[in-house]
């Protein structure tokens, strides 16, 4: 069984947050609730301030904390290596939310950021948190590894799209978008991100395109200090640096 | 068995006879009514809006609503602590007050679960699934686990003392296990925020031992609060005044120095340290949660305190009580917020994060101390609070 992981280039990422709209309508998220997000950083001023930014999926950690503080389980290293979460066993408690240092935890049940709120405009059927017009078929959906429509008052996160991934052939080492046999089982973040930026592969597997990537491009893993072992790795290249800190201090001038 | 015996057996436990005191009436009328307000409000908003009615978000997972649920918790254990000083350490002093300690353990238990209830996303989930979880590794789990071991005890600890049986071995093995539990308890509770490195405000090995104290030393200002309401005649015996008039005082002082001194610890350290996410406790002083913490909830009672010849007035006791109980409860909150002020990965652009109650998340306030004083009157006047075992009264 492959153990994926993710690399992301920041040499070649534009930042345009693609892959951040692509997750959305993949997973059927509400507006705001970003299992993939683009993180901007601004440093110094003019003329010499810079903007960075820092794609940011759930970083599907070899030794997540957020699966050793779920007080049911439902917070789960699956086989494959994705941390997921079991929709039918979460009691909404939201520790998990407390102890991922990469906040990639999501609560739907907050006050949307713009209006209309969109619940009201697609309103939920039974115990869902709504009804969008663009959602994932009936059948693909997977409450057990969180994959699917929401149900209320459950905590969220990205499967590493569980249901694609899952379905790729076993002994397959990359998951390479421009592949035609392998394009269907590769993450939609991977799929759509137009400068290539993203690859997806087995880590355990020394031949796969991120462990040599990772090897050759000295990847690395953001807070590995934290022991939590990130399965996605970033590539700083020499230009852009790596936001070391999850901080939003004001830059200094 | 006929109704006339079920009667009999009832009358045993609760004096069905005896008139409401005029303070345990104004406790129930006025618990019933705040309880109804908070409750009818909060209900109402949780079934037409949901838990969107609270201001916490995916940035601010926990907010009010755990402010409150710690408070109560927290108060529990240390209440039970002090019920079992008596058959613990000897401390035969404190049997007047064990009994009416032990009930209000169990009242700010009940509160501190049913808040918990309205504010977790899926509490009939939690009660089928966390029992059968045996999550080990979570903190949370093994809190659960304590707390719920914590909320037999203290039934059954209940009704030995209810029912006069307070030297027996199993009525002191009952006290005993409880004081266990009322330490491992609230020192867990501490753990499911102490060990969040990855929340450095949080992050500490004295989390536990600050929530034990500062658990005890609310539990002290209960009792200081509750007997100041009391009847005179029910305090006149010698053994009985000398406790809540001299011990309870100097020992709520004794507490109070104890909690400024680890929160002084607390304050220092965290605005000296520049490690990332710590530049919250700068952010804490713009806070006015931090200052009635520090202005009502230490300064003044501890003044208020500090002087044998007031702190014996009911009245004093009762200001003071109330001061702190006020200030520790927005200490809880401010300590909620600011571990989680500085956002995890979200970039500049984002701020840190804000976050204000919500009327639903205040509305709890009601709701609790309604439930609270409720019971606590219907209490006073039914099981008989005052009762004490009867060789401390020689």
């Amino acid at each position: 069984m492959a153990r994926w992981g993710m690399v992301i280039d920041l040499e070649k990422c534009t930042g345009c947050q693609a892959c951040t709209t692509a997750c959305q309508m993949e997973n059927s998220k509400l507006p705001g609730e970003m299992w993939q997000d683009v993180l901007f950083y601004n440093e110094g001023v003019y003329p010499s301030g810079k903007m960075t930014w820092l794609p940011r999926p759930c970083m599907h950690c070899e030794n997540p904390s957020c699966v050793s503080v779920c007080p049911t389980g439902a917070a789960y290293k699956a086989e494959n290596g994705a941390v997921l979460i079991n929709w039918e066993t979460c009691i909404g408690c939201k520790y998990c939310m407390i102890a991922c240092p990469y906040g990639v935890r999501f609560w739907a049940e907050e006050k949307q950021k713009t209006q209309p709120d969109i619940r009201g405009v697609f309103p939920p059927i039974g115990d869902k948190v709504w009804d969008p017009p663009y959602k994932m078929p009936e059948h693909v959906q997977d409450p057990k590894r969180g994959v699917g429509i929401q149900p209320k008052n459950v905590v969220s996160k990205c499967t590493f799209c569980y249901h694609r991934v899952s379905k790729a052939p076993e002994g397959t080492v990359d998951l390479d978008p421009d592949n035609p046999a392998t394009r269907d089982f590769t993450p939609a973040c991977v799929v759509t991100c137009a400068p290539t930026a993203r690859f997806f592969g087995d880590l355990d597997n020394p031949e796969s395109q991120v462990r040599k990537l990772i090897a050759e491009k000295r990847g690395v893993r953001l807070l590995d200090q934290t022991g939590n072992r990130p399965q996605v790795y970033y590539l700083a290249g020499e230009a852009p640096a790596i936001p070391e800190t999850r901080s939003v201090r004001k830059p200094t001038t | 068995m006929t109704t006339a015996t079920y009667s009999d057996a009832l009358a045993r436990y609760f004096d069905f006879g005896k008139k409401p005191a005029a303070m345990d009436l104004a406790l129930m009328v006025v618990g019933a009514l705040s309880a109804a307000v908070g409750l009818g409000f909060v209900f109402y908003m949780l079934f037409t809006e949901g838990h969107a009615a609270f201001n916490t978000s995916s940035d601010m997972a926990w907010g009010v609503p755990i402010a409150f649920y710690l408070f109560f918790l927290l108060t529990s254990s240390g209440l039970s602590i002090i019920a079992s000083l008596d058959s613990v350490f000897g401390l035969r002093v404190f049997y007047p007050i064990a009994k009416r300690a032990v009930f209000l353990s169990l009242l700010c238990l009940i509160v501190g679960f049913s808040l918990l209830a309205l504010e977790i996303g899926r509490p009939f989930r939690m009660l089928l699934v966390l029992p059968f979880s045996f999550q080990i590794r979570s903190p949370m789990w093994w809190m659960g686990t304590f707390y719920s071991i914590d909320l037999v005890l203290l039934l059954i600890k209940f009704y030995l003392i209810h029912t006069g049986n307070w030297h027996s071995r199993f009525s002191h093995l009952v006290a005993r296990l409880s004081f266990v539990i009322c330490i491992l308890a609230p020192g867990t509770l501490g753990l499911v925020f102490g060990m969040m490195a990855m929340r450095p405000a949080w992050f500490s090995n004295v989390m536990p031992m600050y929530f034990i104290l500062t658990g005890f030393t609310t539990a002290v200002s209960f009792l200081l609060f509750f007997t100041s309401l009391l009847p005179r005649d029910e305090v006149k015996a010698p053994n009985i005044n000398h406790l809540y008039r001299e011990v309870l005082p100097r020992l709520f002082f004794i507490a109070l120095l104890a909690v400024i001194g680890t929160r002084f610890g607390q304050i220092i350290t965290g605005l000296w340290s520049n490690y990332e996410g710590m530049e919250a406790n700068w952010l804490q002083l713009q806070s006015p949660f931090f200052w009635i913490e520090i202005v009502a909830g230490l300064a003044l009672p501890t003044v208020l305190m500090a002087f044998d010849s007031i702190n014996r007035l009911p009245m004093v006791q009762f200001v003071a009580a109330s001061l702190f109980n006020i200030g520790i409860f927005f200490s809880r909150v401010e300590l909620l917020i600011m571990g989680q002020k500085v956002p995890l990965f979200k970039g500049y652009w984002a701020g840190y994060v804000e976050y204000w109650p919500s009327a639903t998340e205040w509305m709890l306030l009601p709701a609790g101390c309604g439930i609270f004083l409720l019971l606590y009157g219907g209490g006073n006047w039914l099981l008989r609070l005052s009762d004490t075992e009867v060789r401390s009264q020689r």
